[in-house]
Formats: structure tokens, sequence, C-alpha cells
């Protein structure tokens, strides 16, 4: 047991002073602070979109006027807590909705009970809000950074009659879409983002009409949304939710629903939201936190890989030196072969897990000091972080995962003589090992299905499918079946290096042909 | 303390069909120094490592310093492997220290340990320098240095002296006899014989993985025929027919026996095998007589590189054109 401490000391130790151990350490938690910084850059750099209506119903024009106010309110209400929680007086965090000044004089002008996302989507709001923030926060801040709107409506170019037919008006409008011509808006020239087409049948349709329709097999026109980039969806998802809501309001007042009655069911369900306004307006935040919880596991897969073949490497360098400058002579005069691998195996372990450490330690520390401002996502990774139980589960399976490919590498390690030689056998390996993070980004798709089971079923996966499988609860059979295979693996993986170890590690010249090593494992 | 501090009895060891150590005793006594020589490829290596308990004799028994394994005493055996080697990136003083660490000593005294040895040989000023930035001489001293740091008992060196210059070698033969002066057992393989001449109480010599010699540098020095050498570029063939001479052999200038070479100049050096109790005076005598010209006439004891030679001369050439 001495032996096996002395060794790993040493192997830590030198190991811990080397310029990749260190290079490994911060570049991960850098590459995150770019990520975190370059998003942030991104979000402001993103331009406003100029997008055309062309209603022909008359009912949804205004619906989506207000739609964009509110999107507007929502910047300005974001950009006001980053602000005041930025600036605020220490000890004294502000809150928005206890600004006693600010909610009197809101509700004199709002009329009753006005939300913050109300106040912000006014002008006169808008600018109350600010000033009473003013008095709150700190003297010497800095104004606030005034947001401006992400959509712009802009009026039709004057060759398209707002009357014609839809796809007419389609037709018209194409060269713009497609950026081959520009609009003029205020003398200056923009790019035309999307259009939104509106029919004329459109209006007063009702639920019934819809089911008359459906019966019929007829397909009644709709609206359109017209744009090349569809991978943005916040303008799209903008206009559905402002027609939704409008289509909604009016099937209400078609059955002879009390609006009334309706809003103050909606009021009803508010005080909850009052507590974090920015959950107020939709529930895309609450998907958001579980689109995390879904995919963070990923971010963990590639870690625990990046891990692994970083420490096994590590491993395999150590013991091609020790054969290569014969040093191993002299250590197995004063240790055992069996000692000398283990205390390799922990020294190197220590290695890995300081560094596995340093980066979750990091990453929480980077993540914590961004916590703050606006990116609410963080807050969302974070909390994701602390809920569920990914950090334990990347600690058991970095440990397994890594005794299990140290195996492998120290069997390599000890049959070849330079890291020339051992390039030949890590062909192979590398192939293997490229097929976790292939499998990484479909396996949260279906994480309890055949592709994920069966890989989870495989002692070189396991460590990273299962992780990659955290989130979705997998069957108790495979989380404990899958343990305990890790277990009875790495002990076999462990035992057969040990004795490829043993007979390698003296040999010198070339590589043994493969039999030869099955002839070793064989004997004694 | 035992008598011997180490014993091999009757230790073979088999690769498959190959041979490489064949029923090999041997008796090392406690405080002596003790050659272990053989030309390449007799097995010294191997034999070394089965003492050393890295290799495990296909048959026998080894005792070392009273334990039936090597594990059991590890602590108080120092090794120098044959092909030498350090961790690049330690410093000198820290390679030391941590072999020496692996011997039991604890982390100070180790340290310690490492620096007094360093300024004893030479070495001060390096001490905190990487053994890659070390002259391979340097390093090789740093590496016999780390063997010795435990004060152990039992010493066992594999080639100690290549890879040194003539200095150098003879700073390792002062090593070597100051843990003698300590009353450690030291037993070194070697083929170079002026060493082993110097500096050996015994010597065991091996070839082919058999003992062909084991006792005393004198005692392996009466294994050879009493003999003269003579240089003369006349014909000797009368000197056959003295009672007192034995065999003429020929010589290269090299002194190897011309029949085990390829030799084709005419021989000049010649070696005058005798019975055991005569005298050289006698062929000396024949040579005036017959009117032998004599260059040289050498009456000298053999060196142990003639012991060599003629104990294991055929089996080296053998290995060496294998």
């Amino acid at each position: 047991m001495k032996y096996i401490w002395l060794v790993a000391v040493r192997e830590f130790a030198e190991n811990a002073k080397t310029k990749g151990f260190w290079l490994g350490l911060i570049l991960l938690p850098i590459m995150l602070l770019i990520g975190i910084r370059v998003q942030a850059m991104l979000k402001k750099a993103i331009p406003v979109r100029h997008f055309i209506v062309v209603d022909q119903s008359d009912d949804y024009g205004k619906p989506i006027a207000r739609a964009l106010r509110r999107d507007l309110g929502k910047q300005r209400l974001e950009a006001l807590t980053s602000w005041s929680s930025k600036h605020a007086v220490e000890g004294k965090p502000v809150d928005l909705d206890r600004i006693p000044a600010s909610i009197e004089q809101l509700k004199k002008q709002l009329g009753a009970n006005p939300q913050l996302l109300d106040a912000c989507s006014t002008d006169a709001g808008w600018e109350l809000l600010k000033q009473s923030t003013r008095k709150q926060i700190a003297s010497d801040a800095p104004p606030i950074e005034e947001p401006t709107a992400r959509f712009v409506r802009v009026p039709l170019p004057d060759e398209v009659t707002p009357d014609d037919d839809p796809d007419a008006i389609a037709k018209a409008l194409k060269p713009y879409l497609l950026q081959q011509k520009q609009l003029t808006v205020d003398g200056e020239p923009v790019d035309l983002f999307a259009a939104v087409i509106i029919p004329k049948d459109v209006r007063g349709r009702t639920l019934e009409d819809v089911a008359l329709a459906a019966k019929k097999g007829t397909e009644l026109p709709t609206v359109q949304y017209w744009s090349i980039n569809l991978a943005d969806t916040d303008l799209p998802g903008l206009m559905q939710r402002a027609i939704d809501e409008e289509y909604q309001r009016r099937a209400y007042v078609d059955k002879g629903v009390n609006i009334a009655a309706v809003k103050k069911i909606q009021d009803a369900s508010l005080p909850l939201a009052k507590k974090n306004p920015k959950k107020r307006e939709g529930r895309e935040d609450v998907s958001m936190a579980d689109l995390i919880r879904q995919w963070a596991p990923i971010g963990f897969v590639y870690l625990l890989w990046v891990a692994i073949f970083t420490v096994s490497q590590m491993l395999l360098n150590n013991t091609i030196e020790e054969k290569s400058n014969r040093i191993i002579e002299v250590l197995l005069s004063s240790v055992t072969a069996r000692e000398l691998m283990w205390g390799k195996l922990f020294g190197i372990a220590a290695v890995g897990l300081t560094m596995v450490a340093a980066w979750i330690v990091s990453f929480f520390a980077i993540l914590v000091s961004h916590k703050s401002q606006e990116t609410q996502m963080i807050n969302q990774v974070l909390e994701v972080l602390q809920t569920s139980n990914l950090i334990p589960y990347f600690v058991v399976y970095f440990l397994f995962g890594f005794l299990f490919y140290a195996g492998i590498f120290l069997s390599i390690g000890s049959i070849c003589n330079t890291l020339k030689e051992a390039q030949n056998f890590m062909g192979p390996i590398m192939m293997v090992m490229m097929v976790p993070l292939v499998t990484m980004f479909f396996i949260p798709k279906d994480p309890n299905g055949t592709l994920a089971t069966v890989l989870s079923w495989i002692p070189l996966y396991t460590p990273f499918v299962m992780m990659n499988r955290t989130a979705a609860d997998p069957p108790l059979f495979d989380q404990v079946g899958t343990i305990v295979l890790m277990i009875v693996s790495t002990a076999v993986m462990l035992w057969l290096s040990a004795k490829i170890f043993r007979t390698g590690i003296l040999r010198s010249g070339q590589p043994p042909r493969l039999v030869e090593v099955f002839r070793w494992l064989k004997s004694s | 303390m035992t008598a011997s501090a180490l014993t091999l009895d009757r230790v073979t060891k088999r690769y498959g069909d190959f041979t490489a150590v064949d029923d090999l005793s041997l008796e090392v006594p406690t405080g002596s120094i003790y050659g272990f020589l053989g030309p390449n490829g007799s097995g010294k290596t191997t034999s070394i490592r089965m003492i050393l308990e890295i290799l495990k004799p296909t048959k026998g028994s080894i005792t070392v310093l009273g334990k039936p394994s090597a594990l059991d005493v590890r602590d108080r055996i120092g090794y120098l492997p044959e092909e030498k080697g350090l961790y690049k990136k330690m410093k000198a003083w820290s390679i030391i220290a941590y072999f020496a660490a692996l011997k039991g000593l604890d982390k100070k005294t180790a340290k310690t340990r490492a620096f007094e040895l360093l300024e004893r040989y030479g070495l001060k000023g390096f001490a905190e320098s990487r053994t890659e930035a070390l002259s391979k001489g340097m390093q090789q001293k740093v590496q016999v240095l780390a063997s010795i740091a435990h004060e152990p008992e039992l010493v066992i060196l594999d080639e100690p002296f290549s890879g040194l210059d003539p200095v150098n070698q003879e700073v390792m033969e002062e090593v070597i006899r100051d843990m003698a002066a300590a009353n450690r057992t030291i037993l070194f393989s070697t083929h170079v014989m002026q060493h082993a001449e110097r500096i050996c109480d015994r010597i065991v010599l091996i070839s082919k993985g058999r003992r062909v010699f084991d006792g005393t540098i004198a005692e392996a020095k009466r294994a050879l025929p009493r003999r003269v050498r003579i240089e003369t570029e006349d014909d000797v063939a009368a000197l056959r027919d003295l009672p007192v001479v034995k065999d003429v052999i020929g010589l290269t200038v090299d002194g190897m026996p011309v029949e085990m070479t390829a030799a084709t100049e005419p021989v000049t050096h010649w070696e005058v095998d005798l019975t055991d109790d005569a005298d050289g005076q006698a062929v000396l005598e024949a040579c005036f007589k017959n009117g032998i010209k004599l260059a040289q006439f050498d009456q000298s004891d053999p060196s142990l590189h003639d012991v060599f030679v003629h104990l294991v001369g055929p089996d080296a050439k053998e290995a060496a054109v294998r």
C-alpha cells in the first residue's frame, strides 16, 4: 500500500507540473467564458428585423401592434432588472415590485392592478419606472441602456396593392424577401425580414367554420408567414401568439362568454407570476429550463470524453516513458508490477479528478458571476445543475470510464517501446471511442430507445451513454444494471491488463503479436 | 547475519525452447565484491532480474539476504540496471529522493541523503537541474546514486561502467570500494575485465547461461595453463619438441588464437603452453639454441582478459556472429 501511495504521489506531482495539464485545466473554462460573452454580444448584435403585415381582414392589426409593444416592454423590463441589480446599493437589493412610488403612480396612469410588463410596454410607464428605479440605486450609476424594438413593422412598398390576392402580394414581395430589393424606411434602405399576409377570408371566422371545412375536406385560406430565415423563431412565435390570442378572444365573444370573466380568470393565475415578472408572459421560460435539463447531459458527455481521453493519454505517455527509458527495471526492483500499476492508476485518476473538479468549480464560478446579467439562460443552467444529479453521476462515470480505458491504455503502453508504435494501436481505439461522440446528439431524442439501451450495455460505452441518458430517468434496471456491469467489466479489464502489463513492461524489441498477448493472458 | 548475502541454487530460466540461464548455482559471501562476468547474451541480465524477482526462474531457488524472495528484502537491495534511464523532467535530487523513498526512507531523510550524495560525488551544482539537461555521464552517476541512496546491504550493478569516461569509471570504482568498506555486498556484471580484475574479490564467469568458472581472481588465473608469449618472425616448430612445452599456438596481434580467426597474415605472435611446474627459462634457452630471434619474450601472469578469452572465447565469438 505504501508503495502504491508513493508511486501515485509521484505520478500526480509530475503530471500536475506539465503544461498539458494546466492547458487542459484552463482551456475549457475559458471556452465557456468566451461562449457566454460571445452569446451576449450576438444577442446585442442581432439586427432590427423589419417586416410587413398585410391585414386584409382588419381583425389583427391592433393585436399585432400590442404584441410588438409588449415585446419591447419585455426587453425594457430585462434591461431594467439587469440595470437595477448591477448598480444596486450594497445591502439594499432593488425589488422592482416594491417600489411604492412607482406602483401608486402607475395605478393612476394605467388603471387598476397594472403589471410591471404592462408598465414597460407604454412609454409613459417606462419613463416612470426608470425614474423611480433611479432613486433606489447607486447615485453614480450610468444611465440605463435604452433597449430598442427588435421588430419594426414597415408599410408596404408603393407598387404593391394591399387589396390584391394574397398570392399576388406574396409574388410582388418576393424580390424584397429574397433581399434582391430593399425597402426604404425613413429614407434609409432596409432589408425585408418577413411578410405576414392575413387574407380577407380569415375575417370573422368561427370555430364552426373550421369544423365545417374539415368535414367537407376543403382547405381554408390561412395566415401566411413569408421569410427566408426560418431558423429565427422569435418573430413567427410572436405573430402566432398575437394572432391566436385575438382569435381566441373573438371565439369567446362569439360564444357569448363574458370576456371580463375570462380576463378575471386569467388574472387569477397572475399573483404567482407577480413574484417573478419574467415568467408572466409565456410558458416558454419553463420549457427552456426543461430543454436545458434535457440537453445538459450532452455537455457532460463531451466533458467526460475529453477528461477520460486526456487522462488516459497521460497514462499511456508515462508508461511508455518508463519503458523506453528503462526506468521500469529500477522501479520493479523496488515495487511489484501490480503496485506500480495501481500507483499509476490512482495517481493519474487523482490528476483527472483534480482537472474535473477544477472544471466544475470554475464553471460554477463563471456561471454565478454572470448570473446578475441579462442572460437568464445561465440562471436556468445553474438551477438545473443544482437540482439534478448530473454532477455526482459525472464523477462516478468518470472514475469507472477512466479505470476501464486506463486498462486498455496501460496494456498498450506496456507492450510498446515508443509513442510511434503506440499510434498503430491508437487508430482502432480512437475509432471505437468516437462512437459516443457521434451518438451523443441522438440519444437525448430517444433516451430510453433501442440504440441508447443497447449502447448502455456495451462496457466501452456505458459511462458515456448512461451519462447521456441521466436526464430521462432511465429504467431502474438499466441504472443499477449498468453500474454493476461497469464494476464487473472494469475489474475484468484491469485484471487482464495487469497480466499484459506484467509481461509486456519488461519486453523490449518489437511489440508482440496479438496471438502472443493472448498467450500471456492464458499463462500464469 | 547470514554468511552469504546471495545464493542461487540450480537456477534455470527458459523462454520457450531457448534456455537463457542453465542450472546456475552461485554463492556470494557477505561483504564481498563479486564480479559477474560473461560475454554479451550469456544470461547475466536475466540472472540479475531473477535475483531481483523481476523474473521468475523456471527451475531452482534463490535466497537473497536470507529470504527466499527479493521482495521480502527489497528495501535492503540496491539495483542499477544495464540500460540506464531516468525520468527526463524530474530534478536530479528529486529522482534520487524518489527512489530512496521507494526503498523505505522517509521523505525528509531521502531528500537530505540525495543532496549529500550529489555533493560528495561532484554534482552539487546540478541538484536542481532536470535530468534531461545533464550529460550522459552525469545522468548515469545520478542513477547510481539513486540506486544506493538508501544504503542497501546488497548492491547489484549491471554493467555499471558502460558509457562512462575513464575518469568517471574510476569514480565508479571508488563508489564500489566505498560500499565494500562499509561491509556491503556488491555483485556487479561487466564484460570489461580490467575493472573486475582491479576490484573483485571473486568472480563468476558464465557463458551461454552456464557457469564456466567461479572463484577468486588468483584461482581464475590458475585455470589457465602456464605459458609464455613470444614474438618472432622465425619458425617456432622446434619449440614443440621440448618436454616442458604442451602446445604452441599462433596468436593474432589482439591476442586471439589464430585458428579462431580468419586472419591470413603470417603469424608472429605465439603462445607457448607449458606443463604445470615448468620454467619459462627452458623455452628461452631453446630459442637461443635454435636461433629463433625474439622480438619479445613475456612470462608475466595471464590477465583476467586472457582467462575470459580462454574460457569463453569460442562461445562469445559464436554469439557475436549469430
